[in-house]
């Protein structure tokens, strides 16, 4: 990297301008006229659709009259919605599920994540440039696709891993059965994730400067310790941002799962609260309910967050 | 191991830590880098031998053996209702290279609207977009939905396009890279010179921002690239499908219709070339120290 | 009872003119086209592009275009969501079993006026299934007779004797087990709704029966237990299989020639065709196992009819064209060209002078069988409003019995449970306890 780029590394400023200079009437509008698109935008996809949706989980589809193959019209429901979605045993299970998953995920993601980067950083590998690229590849690939790849690569009948697993007298492995499907389906994701986040810890460590390294060493800091005691505290508000979308991946969990649904009895219809909303949505046609649920979630994701940002000491996010 | 001696090679400029390593020093991370990168390929190794076989070898072949009916599985992808593959692709490059595009323009203005100036609302502004890095956007896509179908969108190319450009997340990395490399100083000079608040943010501020202005490109389209529950939703004329859903559609057929896996896997073959280029290629160009840059202190 | 639902159907008829109205300059019930005009279809399957093809050159004034929305159930779900849009096709492909769905949902049109004459161009029970008080909602395209496709190259092989009834279904099952340790004669997969609901049918059960307004849900009664239970007993002594089926698993397997059976319906020899090509020549298609000895009655799996939605612009024109590819001479060519098993009886007649599926060459005497087979089917329809719930309720119920171990009967009374409340609080009257 070029230094220039280097120290053009945000460091934490104001963002103000310091000196107030006589004010023009251009100044004013210019900041409005920059912020608007992406303001208009928010409000149109992301505020009124939340709106909408709190709306939403407050209406219910009834027939009226009773007929037998009676339309169904759209009325006002109250709290009915999440009274269902909070006692919803499917549905709560679903975020138990995440949970499992998520411990399984997360951190494995991040520590190999961040054991690659220091390898890669510690320019003592051969072969690094080749390693980096392949292991970012995944990052390329759709998670439908993923999932397809895996999907053959579990299944004892056409699985490589099995073929090798039974050579050696262990039996073929269970990969989409009991707890090990939990494994099965971080795997995907860990698979998919370690390039991303390996890429964003070691540019982290490579913006740091060098003479801290040296003085180090001629204390007598061997690589491994300079790794520890310096490297990884300095890459740690990489590390809590990493984590930070790792967390809300882990709670949008969609894509593998339901890919994986057709080729296991294991996997329920509401195997993760997404999975629940989108059958209440489109498979039963209760999109209020689905609203409610989506609106439990998202308060769910945004008191995560914030727990986390909480216990990192405001790391992230701060001016 | 600590020497004192001084690097022989300092590769791209960088100095200080690539040091005389004995050989067993530089085995073990190189074997653990190898494990990985085998591990990230393996998945990959399997579509190129499986879209090489036949639709009787896929389920009867050992898995990684090579098969003989590549060119014809090719053939049939290509054939499969009048070319919808290509259609598939051409869709994923417009959702995607236009989307991210227009999300790169929209979130490095408002990045640097809000990093550069003081104005009434922008700590609202800051804060929203914030929350809009938390939620969870896939939860968004129904009530998305219903919102085009008011519009009479649903089902166009906007209903997947419009949701895709704007990103809290664009915006945040864009507000925190024109804070690092857009030095106000510069546009007061710009200022007392007589510059609009326009030319200078297009001749000034602008080419300060590219190497940012690449990452939110990647990013998103990266991100557009693979999404699959929003055109999933959205769309409902499979010749609008990006390549996710299409090939999603090929693997859940009907009762009557087996699953088309043998194209299915050759369209994800193809499917994933592209984007590994583009990668490969961009990755020289983009920063990703930002995304975790504005964190610090 | 009748008049109340005469006058939701007829109030629902006037608000979708008042629509009509409001969109339409026109003032008649129903838009008359001044010119050429455009349909979209939303179907899915090899069939329809044959179809629409024929149609289309046979009507220049009603050009259809024709856009594959996904699987049945995909297709089905979007249909809801793009109707309530306002965004639906003029004209849909929907399987049976959602039919009552989209009527409560007030997604097809009730088309009576324009295609009533057509019930005597379909057999009774065909026609049952999409005709709901006297009303019809749709016109039958192909129907899914159950039957029993085999492998009868390795039947022979391992020496088991086609099964006739299912108790002898158990005893060849055993028979295969014993004779080739690593073969089943068939899979239990848990999660085909559409399957065991035939199934239960068959025996007599009739899951959702309506009496007036009142509806009563029996997917737990005394036969369909007595089905579930069947199959219990089979996978508690490894007899058959149990997990999903047409998964790259059981592709696998089926190449390996160790499934050597599937009860399904007239479609499935295509299914196993596009998995298995070098079996083409092994199979055979039989009568599916009977329940009691001597009553042939079999129930249907899948099948789909073609339907006019509410958003229908030329509601006229769109039942034409329903009308046309599904009693056509025409239509019915490329039906079995292209391997769906007709609704019509001029296409079911037709399929007599046709060749065996390609997996079955050598069967000269298929397509009798297969009529045979369509005139046994039960003349009465048992889908309820809210089959799409069940079917999920199902699906979960019973994958999770088969995994943790728990009895059939129980998912059974589970999937029950889970349909009854949900018609309660959808506001329909319900007998159920």
């Amino acid at each position: 990297m070029d230094p220039t780029t280097t120290d053009a590394a945000p460091s934490v400023q104001t963002g103000v301008p310091r000196r107030v200079t006589k004010p023009r009437r251009q100044r004013r509008i210019a900041p409005y006229a920059f912020v608007t698109p992406g303001v208009l935008l928010y409000v149109a996809f992301l505020l009124i659709p939340i709106v909408y949706a709190i709306y939403l989980s407050f209406r219910g589809l009834r027939v009226a009259g009773g007929a037998a193959l009676g339309r169904r019209e759209e009325v006002f429901v109250g709290f009915d919605n999440y009274a269902k979605a909070l006692t919803d045993g499917d549905f709560l299970a679903g975020f138990l599920r995440l949970a499992v998953y998520g411990l399984i995920a997360v951190p494995i993601t991040l520590g190999l994540a961040l054991t690659f980067a220091l390898l890669l950083d510690s320019g003592v590998a051969r072969l690094a440039r080749f390693s980096r690229t392949a292991i970012f590849i995944p990052y390329a690939v759709p998670g439908v696709i993923a999932t397809l790849l895996w999907g053959f690569l579990y299944l004892p009948a056409t699985s490589p891993i099995s073929d090798v697993s039974e050579a050696l007298g262990f039996g073929v492995i269970p990969f989409l059965n009991g707890s090990t499907l939990f494994v099965s389906v971080a795997n995907i994701a860990i698979w998919s994730g370690v390039g991303f986040n390996m890429i964003i810890i070691y540019t982290s460590l490579r913006s740091i400067p060098k003479e801290l390294y040296e003085s180090a060493r001629i204390d007598g800091a061997n690589e491994l310790q300079i790794a520890l005691r310096i490297k990884v505290p300095l890459v740690v508000p990489a590390l809590v941002l990493t984590g930070l979308f790792a967390l809300i991946g882990t709670l949008q969990l969609y894509g593998e799962p339901t890919t994986l649904r057709p080729m296991t009895s294991e996997i329920t219809h509401t195997w993760v609260p997404l999975m629940a909303i989108y059958r209440d949505a489109f498979l039963r046609d209760d999109l209020s309910l689905a609203a409610a649920a989506s609106v439990v979630l998202a308060v769910g994701t945004l008191l995560v967050s914030i727990v986390l940002l909480r216990f990192t000491q405001k790391r992230a996010f701060g001016e | 191991m600590a020497t004192l001696t001084r690097p022989a090679v300092s590769r791209a400029g960088r100095a200080g830590d690539s040091r005389a390593v004995g050989a067993s020093g530089k085995l073990l991370p190189t074997i653990v880098l190898l494990i990985g990168a085998v591990y990230c390929l393996l998945p990959v190794a399997w579509v190129l031998a499986a879209a090489s076989k036949s639709r009787s070898e896929l389920f009867s072949t050992f898995t990684f053996a090579p098969g003989s009916g590549l060119l014809d599985n090719l053939r049939e992808l290509f054939a499969y209702g009048d070319g919808q593959f290509l259609m598939w692709a051409y869709n994923s490059l417009i959702f995607a290279g236009l989307g991210a595009f227009l999300s790169m323009l929209v979130s490095t203005a408002c990045g640097y609207g809000l990093a550069k100036f003081t104005f009434p609302g922008r700590s609202l502004i800051f804060y929203a977009i914030l929350g809009g890095v938390l939620l969870p956007g896939i939860t968004l896509a129904i009530p998305q939905y219903l919102l085009m179908s008011e519009l009479g969108l649903a089902g166009t190319y906007w209903s997947v396009l419009l949701p895709s450009i704007i990103s809290p997340f664009g915006i945040y990395l864009s507000r925190v890279y024109a804070a690092g490399a857009v030095p106000s100083e510069t546009l007061e000079a710009a200022r007392i010179d007589g510059a609009s608040e326009w030319r200078i943010f297009r001749s000034v501020a602008l080419p300060m921002m590219v190497p940012g202005m690449v990452t939110v490109f990647m990013l998103q389209f990266v991100g557009i690239w693979n999404n699959f529950l929003l055109p999933f939703i959205m769309l409902s004329d499979q010749r609008k499908y990006p390549l996710t859903v299409g090939l999603y559609t090929l693997l859940a057929n009907g009762s009557g219709q087996p699953a088309l896996y043998s194209l299915a896997i050759v369209g994800a073959l193809l499917s994933i070339i592209p984007l590994v280029a583009l990668i490969l290629f961009l990755q020289r160009f983009w920063r990703m120290d930002l995304i975790s840059g504005g964190l610090k202190g | 009872m009748r008049t109340r639902i005469t006058t939701v159907v007829g109030l629902a008829a006037l608000a979708a003119t008042m629509v009509a109205c409001a969109s339409e300059d026109d003032s008649d019930e129903a838009a008359q086209p001044d010119g050429p005009i455009t349909l979209d279809y939303w179907a899915w399957g090899t069939s329809q592009d044959g179809l629409v093809e024929a149609w289309n050159s046979a009507h220049p004034d009603v050009q259809v275009r024709r856009t594959d929305a996904g699987g049945p159930s995909d297709s089905s779900a979007k249909l809801v969501t793009s109707s309530r849009a306002d965004e639906a096709p003029d004209v849909a492909l929907v399987e049976y079993q959602s039919l009552p769905a989209m009527i409560v949902a007030d997604v097809a049109m009730d088309i009576t006026d324009h295609v009533g004459d057509l019930s005597d161009s379909f057999n009774e029970g065909v026609w049952s299934q999409v005709t709901f008080n006297d009303q019809v909602y749709g016109v039958p395209q192909d129907v899914g007779p159950m039957a029993l496709i085999y492998n009868a190259a390795r039947f022979d092989e391992l020496g088991v004797d086609l099964p006739t009834t299912w108790e002898e279904y158990a005893q060849a099952a055993a028979d295969v087990r014993a004779a080739d340790p690593d073969a089943y004669i068939s899979t239990f997969a848990p999660d085909q709704f559409g399957w065991f609901a035939g199934l239960a049918r068959q025996a007599g059960s009739v899951w959702w029966e309506v009496d007036g307004e009142t509806w009563t849900v029996n997917i737990d009664d005394a036969t369909s237990r007595e089905v579930a239970e069947y199959w219990q007993n089979l996978a508690d002594e490894d007899l058959v299989d149990t997990g999903p089926i047409l998964t790259p698993e059981w592709n696998a397997e089926l190449n390996d020639g160790n499934v050597l059976a599937w009860p399904a319906a007239l479609w499935a020899p295509g299914v196993i065709h596009g998995v298995a090509p070098d079996q083409a020549g092994d199979w055979r298609l039989a009568p599916l196992p009977q329940w009691e000895d001597g009553n042939p009655n079999v129930a249907f799996q899948g099948g789909s009819a073609v339907v006019v939605t509410t958003s229908a612009e030329y509601p006229e024109q769109a039942a034409e064209f329903a009308a046309w590819i599904n009693s056509s001479q025409e239509g019915a060519e490329v039906q079995i060209e292209t391997g769906q098993y007709p609704a019509s009886l001029l296409g079911q007649e037709a399929t007599l002078q046709s060749d065996p599926p390609e997996l079955m060459q050598g069967q000269d005497e298929y397509w009798e069988i297969a009529a045979e087979i369509a005139s046994s089917t039960v003349d009465e329809i048992s889908w309820g409003p809210n089959v799409n719930v069940a079917d999920s309720a199902f699906q979960d119920a019973f994958n999770s019995a088969v995994t943790d171990g728990t009895p059939l009967v129980d998912a059974l009374a589970e999937t029950q449970q889970v349909v009854v409340d949900d018609m309660r609080e959808t506001g329909f009257s319900l007998s159920n306890e």
